[in-house]
């Protein structure tokens, strides 16, 4: 350690660490929980069978442990004996498999579009000076400050009205759906736009000399030295599109088109909530996440301008 | 190879809004010269370099280069190499893909490219480096490199954008005489930019003298000519005092005897010194001020000491060769630069000498009266 520190840093370093493992415990706990959830037997959120002891809520009992709530997820169907000896066979109730594609393409479509529009936007926001640069930013930030649900009826008349024109964009599209997403890339230029405020705008300058036009001085200079910025945006923007709820909700209206977000609820109606099934669901949803973000990470590394400037 | 002509060039902005930048530039650059810009900060040099290179948009005048008026060429067109401030080296590029950046860009042919790439790594001693990348540099080989990317395009004129400014003090003196040999070599037309008024001596043939431009002002080019008529012929006070280092000692008083090339000046301290300067366009009692190099002045003995002045001692430095003595002459700051250990105490009383030859003479419009004789210190 550099720093010459009084004795009393040791104790105050174990706090810290008992105080972050605490915190990373409460951040863990309700997906641990709904994890137990999806492989006990049973749609209840509680420990069953007598044994409600807290432990048994995380470490059911091995006759408790149950794989039927992922057999339906991954569309099986299986078979379970009631008390009076009927065999029961239970078949998927949703796709949700079909979901889990659907959610994944429409956010890896929705994502690489935000990426290529922000990407673009915030250059020009960045480099070039035009009329009401700023005003357009701020309010563009302002806008996206109100919660999508506040213009869920103006979403829906809006892609009703473009279905009538262009019909794969128009209501209960994917289409459509992408398309509202797209509007969301407002916060996305901002952070992009700092990003690029921070490479030092002589390297376009001096590609500019070299003969670059601007176009080729924007995707040979400054987007390779934009990778890690870039890299967070597509995964912020994959893990705000698989779990939008709202819009989707409202766009979406054919079971077989819904996302996995949208369409696990309907294991929550009012009357008999699976939970079970939708904890395996769930789980699912997160899946696509956690794989876009192992994939994403390689390019997360910092220091890529490193050395180019010195100012 | 370029002959840079700039005319009447007008810099500003946000024509309405903000005030000039520049004003009335007129440059005549010769084939292969080597001209530095220099003034002090928000002078406009940059801005002036980055309007020849294209960089920055010329509000009014023109610009030609081999007598091709460029003002809406765009850079890559006008045939000049550009090295920053910030060496501005592509971080994602390793040395080689640095320098081969614009010629790809231009399609030229591989063996062309690889040519003049290691034409010129040999040239800047960078064969070695050629698969790092910029940050695995030091700051004098980033430098060469940011150099090599310019050479390898074979402009006509090359741009130098206060490149050593970033260098720590030794290699500064390394990289100027290496840049002052690659002119010799290379024989092309370079214009520099500099608030160093010792690479502006040491490398310029001619240097272009700039200050911030003043409202009421003309233009804010200041002069243009070669290092020793710019130290030894100054045309007003801005530039007699921006060349030189130390800086010249400016005294105030008025014209007491104006005679052939040689007049007399009272001093508001009392002191009445004699200067070679030919001031038949003043008259007796016009306000004047008197411009003494630190360097020009000598001790009381000395046999060019035609006048004496003295002053209370404030600091004394002693760099071994050389003594720096800063002394308080009437209320004005005054420094002596001696060969001598010159034993003095904070506190003391000193008296130099002030030889006629050596004075300048300014109006009260800062303008230069012309000098009579070149004063070279014995």
């Amino acid at each position: 350690m550099a720093i010459v520190q009084p004795k009393s840093i040791k104790y105050r370093i174990a706090i810290t660490h008992v105080i972050m493992w605490l915190f990373i415990l409460s951040i863990m706990f309700p997906l641990f929980m709904v994890i137990m959830i999806s492989f006990r037997h049973g749609n209840f959120v509680t420990a069953v069978g007598g044994d409600d002891s807290l432990i048994r809520l995380f470490f059911p009992s091995m006759e408790n442990l149950s794989l039927e709530h992922w057999k339906l997820a991954l569309g099986m169907s299986y078979d379970f004996t009631d008390e009076s000896g009927v065999v029961h066979t239970v078949n998927p109730p949703f796709p949700v498999l079909r979901w889990l594609w659907n959610s994944i393409y429409i956010s890896l479509i929705t994502s690489t579009f935000i990426v290529l529009l922000s990407t673009t936007s915030a250059y020009a926001f960045a480099r070039l000076n035009f009329a009401g640069k700023n005003f357009i930013l701020n309010c563009m930030l302002i806008f996206q400050m109100f919660p999508a649900v506040l213009a869920l009826v103006a979403i829906f008349a809006l892609f009703d009205n473009i279905g009538h024109y262009i019909p794969f964009l128009g209501l209960d599209s994917h289409g459509g759906l992408i398309l509202s997403y797209m509007g969301g890339i407002a916060l996305h230029v901002w952070t992009i736009k700092g990003y690029f405020e921070t490479i030092d705008a002589s390297l376009e300058e001096a590609a500019a000399i070299d003969g670059a036009t601007p176009w080729q001085a924007f995707y040979k200079v400054l987007l390779p030295l934009s990778v890690p910025i870039l890299a967070v945006v597509f995964i912020l923007s994959f893990i705000g599109t698989i779990t939008e709820v709202s819009v989707a909700s409202i766009l979406l209206t054919d079971n077989e088109k819904l996302t996995l977000a949208v369409g696990s609820q309907q294991y929550l109606a009012s009357q008999n909530k699976l939970w079970g099934d939708f904890a395996a669901a769930a789980v699912m949803s997160g899946l696509p996440i956690t794989i876009v973000f192992l994939l994403a990470q390689r390019w997360l590394v910092g220091g890529l301008t490193a050395g180019g400037v010195k100012g | 190879m370029a002959r840079v002509i700039l005319r009447n060039v007008l810099k500003n902005y946000k024509k309405g809004v903000l005030k000039d930048t520049l004003r009335n530039i007129n440059l005549d650059i010769q084939d292969g010269e080597f001209i530095v810009f220099v003034g002090p900060s928000g002078c406009g040099k940059s801005t002036l370099l980055r309007m020849v290179a294209g960089l920055e948009d010329i509000t009014e005048g023109d610009l030609e280069i081999n007598d091709v008026r460029m003002n809406d060429v765009p850079p890559v067109d006008r045939g000049v190499g550009m090295v920053f401030q910030s060496y501005a080296l592509y971080p994602h590029l390793n040395v080689r893909q640095n320098m081969e950046f614009g010629l790809k860009l231009k399609k030229f042919k591989k063996d062309v490219i690889d040519k003049r790439v290691n034409d010129a790594a040999a040239k800047l001693g960078l064969e070695v480096l050629m698969d790092r990348k910029p940050k695995a540099l030091s700051g004098g080989q980033r430098q060469r490199v940011a150099i090599g990317r310019s050479i390898v395009q074979q402009p006509n004129v090359f741009l130098f954008d206060e490149p050593l400014s970033n260098l720590d003090a030794a290699l500064r003196v390394k990289m100027r005489i290496e840049i002052a040999k690659l002119h010799k070599e290379l024989n092309s037309t370079i214009i520099y930019v500099t608030h160093d008024q010792v690479e502006a001596m040491t490398l310029a043939d001619r240097i272009v003298v700039l200050s911030p431009l003043k409202d009421n002002a003309e233009s804010n080019l200041e002069q243009f000519g070669s290092p020793l008529e710019l130290y030894h012929n100054p045309k007003n006070k801005f530039v007699a005092g921006f060349i030189g280092s130390p800086k010249m000692n400016f005294l105030k008083g008025q014209l007491v005897e104006i005679g052939e090339g040689k007049c007399k000046v009272k001093l508001n301290t009392g002191d009445v010194i004699t200067a070679c300067v030919d001031a038949s366009k003043a008259a007796i009692g016009d306000k004047v001020e008197l411009g003494i190099r630190p360097e020009h002045l000598v001790s009381v003995q000395h046999s060019h000491a035609t006048s004496r002045l003295s002053g209370t001692v404030q600091v004394a430095e002693h760099l071994g060769a050389e003594s720096y003595v800063y002394m308080d002459v009437d209320g004005e700051d005054f420094t002596v630069k001696t060969t001598a250990e010159i034993p003095v105490e904070p506190g003391d009383q000193l008296e130099v000498g002030i030889p006629a030859e050596a004075c300048y003479l300014f109006d009260q419009n800062e303008q230069a009266f012309p000098r009579t004789t070149k004063y070279v210190r014995n």
